[in-house]
């Protein structure tokens, strides 16, 4: 209950607060960078003026708490030599971050815009979620992040039916007391084996207001070439009663610091399926894009991005257009020694 | 609670197309429409009976039952119970093969339970109709929810099936034993109580829902929300699970609460029942050895396939 509380808090914060640090962000990027230091509420070393960010803190482990037996799991495949786990404030820990970009949707065959209109993926689209899978198949994931869209979900399960730890993503349910008491898991050796997925709207699509459902004829017609293209290519423009790439930016990375990047802090390997523009806006935010950067910046479906998160700071390790395998994993000596005992338990 | 789908349309924004009449008006709605047929003077006394006979034998709908397959629990054998765990490859696999059997079988409206191992098991399923309409689920959790999920064309909401998801149609609700394996469960407990558990009809395992309580929640959603589809002339699939699907097919069948507990339903055979005039009728075993068998095709389900496989060419 009280999680729930603190999350709307969150949630009201959210907004308001990232505009004001992307125009900080801009105008400050040699400074941006800052190497998480043991006071945990400097942690990512943007927020300024953020109130009770030790609160969010308790509110994120306790929601994660909730639905994991404790906030430290120690995986056997993953633990290192010293295993001072009740360290909350792990300094020198590395964790991976794997974003995956759904593949093609009934709608993206059929040529119209589709958003946050609930559709799911085509045969094609179930392809690439399992080749997808296959290839983060010896990446640890202890938590994974879905937008609330079927589309994303599906990639995300899709792809981890080929995951070699075999451990299990159950899907966190919080939209009411009766459906969190529901999905209770009863055994503890279950649990260690179990990955939390939590659904997220932040994660959505950018939402295409009265274009959803429309095909590009049919745009140009009511609207006009022109216009269209710049819905399409700006930064800051929305379509009529839908949003910008800036508007969906600001939720979508708000959600990220919020939620995700703390799990990551705390040495969770995280994994987050989600869309085309909710996936931008992360990267920009990883890679410290500008505006103009990120409207030009395309990600392939399919091929899962590797970022390492360490000490506070992002290392991307695979290219969205990766061509070969070792092209899109340079993998640390962590993720190295994993796949090893992966290869030697099976 | 029960699930809202009525969409009321906003200003250029099109719903999606989905009536819920409730229960009570369907009834007067169809009473009047026979009525009506019934004074057309125009029309010889016998053809007019013919012709509400026709009228009314034409208003047939197809409800197709799907039971998901292999979950990553199955596998582990855990009890699963209302965890949300997804598909095994197996389970996508089935899943898929359910889609190919019902692909000449029109499909108007989607319910699935709210796990993703159902929701996943009928979208998989649809990749591989024939008619290719789009399945949409349907949001209404929030007002933003519902704004931000609208479609602006009429034409593609024509092209779309509503899928609505809904906690009624969910697993049994197995309570302390979720999560467990049956080693782990018969030492805690004993394994006389958990066969008790596991096959009867009314006792529940420690803060779960026995067969009995499942049934209650899933045939009232049943009679309240999709049998009134059925009676419009809707077909419907309907994506869940073993105890949720054995309740339904027990209030479909008849069966007594005997019967039900040995009634075994198939994974990735999709049974397909006829609801005409009222009443439902069975098309396809449980356990169908051929395509023959699973699904003796009404004359209407021919026509269709037919229009299917023209369309096509």
């Amino acid at each position: 209950m009280a999680a729930e509380v603190c999350h709307h808090a969150i949630g009201a914060l959210q907004s308001h607060s990232y505009l004001s640090n992307l125009n900080q962000h801009q105008n400050l990027r040699s400074n941006s960078l800052r190497l998480v230091t043991k006071d945990f509420s400097c942690s990512n070393g943007l927020s300024m003026g953020r109130s009770s960010h030790f609160g969010q803190r308790n509110c994120i482990v306790t929601r994660s708490s909730a639905t994991h037996s404790q906030t430290s799991v120690v995986d056997p495949v993953l633990s290192p030599s010293r295993s001072n786990t009740s360290d909350t404030t792990k300094k020198s820990n590395e964790a991976a971050l794997i974003l995956i970009r759904h593949g093609e949707s009934l709608w993206n065959e059929k040529n119209l815009f589709t958003g946050c209109v609930d559709v799911p993926l085509s045969s094609k689209g179930i392809d690439e979620a399992i080749e997808a899978g296959k290839r983060i198949s010896s990446i640890p994931v202890d938590l994974i992040f879905t937008s609330a869209l079927i589309r994303a979900q599906m990639t995300a399960m899709l792809a981890m039916t080929q995951h070699r730890r075999k451990k299990v993503p159950i899907v966190m349910h919080n939209e009411s007391e009766q459906a969190k008491a529901w999905s209770q898991v009863f055994s503890e050796d279950t649990k260690k084996q179990s990955i939390p997925v939590i659904a997220a709207w932040q994660l959505n699509e950018r939402m295409y207001g009265e274009l959803q459902g429309l095909n590009k004829q049919e745009t140009a017609d009511r609207y006009g070439k022109e216009q269209v293209h710049e819905w399409r290519r700006s930064y800051d423009i929305p379509p009529p009663n839908g949003e910008s790439l800036e508007m969906c930016a600001e939720r979508a990375v708000a959600y990220f610091r919020d939620q995700i990047e703390p799990q990551l802090l705390t040495g969770k390997n995280v994994m987050i399926a989600a869309h085309g523009n909710s996936l931008r806006s992360i990267i920009m935010y990883l890679d410290k894009l500008t505006s103009q950067e990120v409207i030009s910046l395309e990600l392939s479906t399919g091929i899962p991005m590797l970022y390492i998160f360490k000490e506070g700071r992002f290392i991307r390790r695979g290219s969205p257009i990766g061509p070969t395998e070792a092209g899109v994993y340079a993998y640390t000596k962590r993720l190295a020694l994993y796949k090893q005992k992966l290869d030697e338990m099976f | 609670m029960a699930a809202t789908f009525f969409h009321q349309p906003a200003a250029g924004l099109y719903g999606l197309g989905i009536d819920v009449p409730s229960f009570g008006s369907s009834r007067i709605f169809g009473k009047l429409l026979s009525t009506r047929l019934f004074f057309n003077s125009s029309h010889h006394k016998l053809h007019l009976v013919l012709a509400s006979i026709s009228h009314d034998s034409s208003i047939e709908s197809t409800l197709i039952l799907i039971r998901h397959g292999e979950s990553m629990w199955n596998e582990k054998n855990l009890f699963t119970g209302c965890c949300d765990v997804p598909l095994t490859s197996r389970g996508v696999e089935e899943a898929i093969v359910a889609g190919k059997r019902i692909s000449y079988i029109p499909v108007d409206l989607i319910f699935t339970s709210g796990l993703i191992r159902a929701k996943m098991t009928a979208m998989l399923a649809m990749t591989q109709h024939h008619e290719n309409k789009v399945p949409i689920i349907v949001h209404d959790e929030s007002e933003q929810a519902t704004l931000w999920s609208g479609v602006y064309s009429e034409k593609t909401t024509k092209q779309s099936i509503p899928v609505i998801t809904t906690w009624q149609l969910n697993e049994r609700m197995y309570g302390d034993l979720q999560g467990l394996n049956k080693k782990e469960t018969a030492e805690k407990y004993g394994k006389e109580q958990v066969h008790e558990w596991r096959r009867s009809y009314d006792i529940s395992p420690p803060n779960g829902e026995s067969l009995e309580m499942c049934s209650r929640r899933a045939v009232a959603y049943f009679k309240d929300f999709i049998e009134p589809q059925l009676k419009s002339g809707k077909h419907v699939m309907v994506a869940a699970h073993a105890n949720s699907l054995r309740s339904i097919i027990m209030y479909l069948d008849r069966l007594t609460s005997q019967e039900v507990t040995s009634l075994e339903l198939s994974t990735g055979i999709p049974l397909l029942y006829i609801y005409k005039e009222g009443k439902f009728s069975s098309r396809g075993s449980p356990v169908g050895p051929t395509e023959a068998g699973v699904y003796a095709y009404t004359q209407n389900l021919a026509i269709y396939r037919q229009q299917l496989d023209e369309m096509s060419h």
